[in-house]
């Protein structure tokens, strides 16, 4: 392959394809946009695009939400400074006393769960572990079956 | 004529030109009309700018090709390993017939409308590797760095894709080379 060639090839693809006429959209095409259109116009202004409210909304959602912003901003500073902020602390510590709680009830299931296994002997768990993966590869077999069944073209 | 009139006017105006740019670089007739689709419904969303402007027709194809990309990028990727087990060894590629838009002058011959279809159909077997690129280089005039940043690979992937893909179109189209076409040298 030289340059002269890969030049001219290039050449003569561009003007083949770009003398190419455009392909004919389906003529199901434009009721499709317009019928979806007309839903979207029938749509309350609240459920279309921000870009298509009315220019009063969108002022007004802008001020509510700058509003909001501020407001979210002032408290967080006011919490952070208030003499109550340690009362808030007992009571998010204390509602972190529930999962301290579910956490022990955890440990003492795992402890449970291991005296088990360790009664049972490891053969018995080895068989249990290969009888897991088995009954997972006959799944992943079967779902590649019917997958091919389902979507094979005929 | 209210708006929808003349969104719809738009709409008729331009779709070809939408519906080509899509159906080019995916190759696929029902994921390009829902790239229209969805293209054409942010026009709606634009329309009091697009209907004032001249690039309309622009801005048009950069969406659809943006879109177009994203849709090859973000959902095709998902089903492509498991749609590649069939379709590749069935030999199920399906001949679409293509349809062109009525030529405006009727005088076209049979033969290069023919040949056209031989194009055509011979771009859309090409692999989206090589496809994608000599789309966007050779009918949306990008150029290679452009097309190398849309896509996220390098320069230098881009320059091969573009060869190997010309390549193969060449191959493609050489039992034509008596015709019209005549890509071989």
């Amino acid at each position: 392959m030289n340059v002269k060639h890969d030049n001219e090839l290039g050449a003569r693809i561009d003007r083949e394809l770009k003398s190419l006429p455009l392909l004919a959209a389906p003529p199901t095409l434009a009721p499709r946009v317009m019928a979806l259109v007309a839903s979207r116009a029938l749509a309350p202004w609240y459920r279309r695009a921000w870009q298509t409210w009315p220019v009063a909304l969108q002022a007004a959602s802008l001020v509510v939400l700058l509003a909001m912003f501020g407001g979210l901003c002032f408290a967080g500073w006011q919490l952070s400074h208030a003499a109550s902020a340690t009362l808030a602390a007992q009571k998010v510590g204390g509602a972190f006393s529930v999962v301290s709680a579910v956490w022990r009830t955890l440990g003492v299931l795992g402890d449970s769960a291991a005296q088990v296994i360790r009664h049972l002997g490891s053969g018995f768990i080895w068989a249990l572990v290969a009888l897991g993966l088995i009954g997972y590869t006959l799944l992943l077999g079967l779902g590649s079956c019917c997958y091919r069944l389902a979507y094979t073209r005929r | 004529m209210t708006d929808a009139q003349q969104f719809e006017a738009f709409l008729k105006n331009y779709q070809d030109l939408v519906f080509s740019t899509a159906m080019r670089l995916l190759a696929n007739r029902a994921e390009a009309e829902d790239v229209t689709q969805e293209v054409f419904l942010k026009a709606y969303e634009r329309f009091g700018e697009l209907s004032e402007t001249s690039t309309a027709g622009g801005w048009l194809r950069t969406v659809a090709t943006n879109l177009s990309l994203n849709h090859l990028t973000r959902y095709r990727s998902r089903w492509s390993f498991f749609s590649e087990l069939f379709s590749r060894n069935a030999g199920d590629d399906e001949e679409m017939p293509l349809e062109f838009a009525a030529p405006e002058n009727v005088e076209e011959t049979l033969a290069a409308a023919d040949r056209r279809t031989l194009v055509e159909q011979a771009l859309h077997k090409l692999p989206p590797a090589q496809r994608v690129p000599l789309v966007l280089y050779h009918m949306e005039g990008l150029s290679y760095e452009e097309i190398a940043t849309k896509l996220g690979v390098s320069l230098g992937k881009v320059k091969t894709d573009i060869f190997r893909g010309r390549e193969a179109l060449r191959q493609k189209l050489a039992p034509i080379k008596e015709s019209a076409l005549d890509i071989m040298a």
